[in-house]
């Protein structure tokens, strides 16, 4: 990506940042003091074994399968067990239990997440856990589970930023306005109705309580940065926005717990095999990316762990439910896949062939936290640091 | 061998529709939505739907009340156990709400083996399987025009260890032209076969386009009836459908509401001429465009999913796919690629030869792929030309295997006279 067009980017996601803080009186820079080390969670979507860790597919993942693999452990055999579907996943892993709820989030999840028991336990303030996602099937349902002495209270900051920009390309569209490189006017009113609208959930930020009115000045700016977007020639990736926003966050932040979703490979369903590899591509990109964040920001430095995983494959080429497009078959190649683990719990990079499950980092997570009392099947990873 | 495809009548007395429903409610409750939807739908269903529906509803009835529960007992064990009569799971038709219900109950995969048991004991029961068609050569004919870059077909993943790839001695666009057009086209050898006047003229020749160049290849002065449908041909009726789609909600139920709606609405003005008077052909597309799988995004995703349901549904002797190129996703709006792109963004269109290429040869061996999933791979044989390598990949049983050598080019008139044997053996 062009540098200018990604500082624009950058601005952006700093000012949806600001806004946020804003919005629920965060304090700026208040990192926490405690002596808890950093997790950072990042899943992308449904990815195949094959267009991945096969002898034909490391050629889309240089990165995660080159300097990021040779100092981590990574755990070829990770088993979805559960409903194959984005929010059940996620909420699966982030619960440490199979999750079994309606797949566009209309339900928390029914057990506690990770991010309520660290902060019931530790005492930590909201700003200490976070979600970024790119996924459309998401809703800020996720942050929180159901469960009475747990909750929204100490439910994570659920951010869709991917949803932002669609949402702005949504609107101009539905309402018979061509989005192109030179009219401003169109942009402008998308994203000031959205971000002034009472309707956050449906654009995917987790904001309780009252309304709140943007800014001119911060609109104008961010607008300004979509608008330059629309001028470029390359294409702008989701994903690569909300690498942007969560980077942000952790810069201003440094929240104890972040979990990361992207999404951009999931234009499988449509279809087009070329652009769900370019999505890979991307997010072996952006990871590489977040790693290097992870060492120049002193929060962050020598005191995190890193887990990337895939959600799920997708489904074998000739199944019933048309391969790469979906991920619904009951398969190897839908459930079968990988994680890769970097950072303070690793003192020996190695593959550890041993099969585990997905909820197995559940438990894992909260044994790096010192957190008890968890009601969860899994065990934690082997070969850790903990 | 029962021949039930003669049995499947055009049109219903009320009884026989009647008798039928009350084969249905002796089935297991997740069984019923798929045959009431197809029952309601009889006249939108091909001879080969008809014929595995009746066939199927006489298994049924064949079979004794203390046999069928016998069958049927696990199945609906697991059926109380998922709770799906209090979850509000719908007899009447597919809807996503059962879908999700089943897919996220805790014995999704165990019902699955089990329903799948139940309908195979069923259809065997029934012996419906149509022996006369199943006897029939059949043909995949896919064509990979000029404008996307393939290098080699055989280079890629496996399509089928009986696959080769040859040559072209000629123009490769002269392999299409000879197998579709004319009196010594392989439609017209098809309609000259097939019963004049019945049911399965049509539905046994089915060409499919990315572009809309096909109608025109097979067009003439006497039309040959094949089953046509060009991607290009029905932009109007895509957008119009694409911006209905697009204004489903975030919630399952709604989903399945507006998609209700969408079915019901008139969308006579949008049809391209080409399916006027068409209308089971027009279900089908609407249908295939409401079930995703990128039919109504990208032209070779439509191209592959028509393939695919024509196949599983209509079994037709013979399918001409035809891939073209997709556009390359555009700066800001292509982040909602499910928007129209044209509509949402001024900036000019650019292909993608590249990109196309590879989702093309992907989708053209799950087109093949597809195949391998009915009784009838066994007579079915595959022609693939890549014109930018000017090579053809050709696959058959062992009996109908070209004898071509493998280090020769082959004149298109050679594939053609080949393409015939397979259809008329």
């Amino acid at each position: 990506m062009e540098v200018s067009r990604r500082d624009l980017l950058k601005a952006a996601a700093a000012l949806v940042v600001e806004q946020w803080a804003t919005r629920r009186n965060f304090v700026l820079g208040n990192e926490s003091k405690t002596r808890l080390g950093k997790v950072i969670v990042v899943t992308c979507g449904g990815i195949r074994r094959e267009d991945t860790f096969s002898e034909s597919g490391l050629t889309n993942i240089p990165h995660l399968s080159g300097n990021l693999q040779d100092q981590s452990i990574f755990y070829p055999l990770v088993r979805n067990a559960g409903v194959t579907s984005h929010y059940n996943t996620i909420s699966s892993i982030v619960t440490g239990n199979w999750q079994r709820l309606d797949d566009w989030g209309k339900e928390r999840p029914a057990s506690p997440t990770l991010f309520e028991h660290l902060r019931k336990q530790m005492r930590l303030r909201p700003e200490a856990t976070w979600l970024i996602s790119s996924n459309k099937a998401l809703t800020s349902q996720i942050g929180a589970s159901s469960v009475r002495d747990f909750g929204p209270d100490y439910g994570a900051n659920v951010m869709f930023p991917k949803q932002l920009l669609i949402n702005a390309v949504v609107r101009a569209a539905s309402q018979g306005r061509a989005v192109h490189s030179t009219d401003r006017r169109v942009v402008q009113p998308e994203l000031e109705a959205m971000l002034n609208s009472d309707n956050y959930d449906g654009l995917g930020w987790n904001i309780s309580g009252g309304t709140f009115s943007l800014d001119t000045p911060t609109l104008g700016v961010m607008q300004q940065a979509i608008d330059d977007l629309i001028r470029t020639n390359a294409p702008v990736t989701g994903d690569e926005f909300t690498f942007l926003v969560s980077t942000e966050v952790m810069r201003r932040f440094a929240p104890e717990l972040l979990v990361v979703t992207f999404s951009d490979m999931e234009v499988a369903h449509f279809g087009s095999y070329s652009l769900h590899l370019v999505g890979i591509r991307t997010v072996d990109r952006l990871v590489s990316e977040l790693w290097s964040m992870v060492q120049q920001l002193p929060s962050y430095k020598d005191q995190t762990t890193l887990f990337v995983l895939p959600e799920f494959g997708r489904d074998m080429d000739g199944s019933t439910t048309n391969g790469f497009f979906n991920h619904r078959e009951d398969s190897v190649s839908t459930r079968l896949t990988w994680m890769l683990c970097l950072g303070n719990a690793v003192h020996k990079a190695q593959t550890i062939e041993t099969p585990v499950e997905q909820t197995d980092l559940c438990p894992t997570i909260a044994r790096l936290f010192d957190l008890n009392h968890l009601d969860v099947p899994g065990q934690s990873l082997p070969g850790l640091w903990i | 061998m029962n021949t039930v495809l003669c049995d499947a009548p055009e049109r219903f007395e009320s009884t026989t529709r009647e008798s039928y429903h009350r084969e249905i409610t002796r089935l297991p409750l997740t069984m019923r939505p798929a045959l009431n939807k197809q029952l309601r739908q009889w006249d939108d269903l091909f001879p080969f739907e008809r014929s595995r529906l009746t066939g199927f509803l006489r298994g049924v009835e064949s079979m004794t009340p203390s046999q069928l529960d016998r069958l049927t007992q696990p199945l609906r064990f697991l059926e109380a156990r998922m709770d799906l009569a209090r979850l509000g799971f719908s007899e009447d038709d597919d809807t996503m709400q059962n879908a999700s219900l089943l897919a996220r109950s805790p014995y999704y995969a165990q019902w699955r083996k089990e329903v799948q048991h139940v309908f195979a004991v069923i259809e065997d029961a029934a012996h419906s399987a149509d022996t006369r068609t199943r006897d029939k050569g059949r043909l995949i004919f896919i064509v990979l025009p000029d404008t996307l870059p393939i290098r080699s077909l055989a280079a890629q993943r496996l399509w089928d260890s009986r696959g080769i790839e040859y040559k072209l001695d000629g123009a490769p666009q002269r392999v299409t032209e000879l197998a579709l057009a004319g009196a010594s086209g392989l439609p017209a050898l098809l309609a000259e076969e097939s019963e004049a006047g019945t049911d399965n003229t049509r539905a046994d020749c089915w060409m499919i386009d990315a572009d809309a160049r096909l109608g025109a290849v097979v067009g003439g002065q006497s039309p040959i009836p094949v089953t046509l449908l060009e991607y290009a041909a029905l932009k109007e009726f895509r957008d119009r459908v694409l911006a209905q789609v697009n204004t489903v909600p975030k919630d399952i139920a709604a989903t399945d509401q507006t998609l209700t709606a969408i079915r019901r609405q008139n969308w006579d003005a949008w049809w391209p001429p080409s399916l006027a008077g068409q209308n089971r052909l027009r279900s089908f597309v609407l249908e295939l465009f409401l079930s995703g799988n990128g039919a109504l995004i990208f032209s070779n995703a439509f191209v592959q999913w028509a393939a695919s349901e024509a196949l599983r549904r209509a079994r037709p002797r013979m399918i001409t796919a035809r891939f073209g190129l997709r556009i390359r996703p555009k700066p800001f709006t292509s982040i909602a690629i499910f928007e129209n792109q044209q509509k949402v963004s001024t900036l000019r269109d650019e292909d993608d030869p590249e990109g196309s290429a590879i989702d093309a040869q992907i989708l053209a061996r799950y087109i093949w792929l597809s195949t391998l999933r009915y009784s009838e791979k066994e007579r079915t044989c595959c022609v693939c030309v890549a014109e930018s390598s000017r090579s053809v990949y050709v696959i058959a049983p062992e009996s109908q295997r070209p004898r071509w050598s493998a280090d020769q080019a082959v004149p298109p008139e050679a594939i053609h006279e080949w393409m015939r044997s397979t259809l008329s053996e």
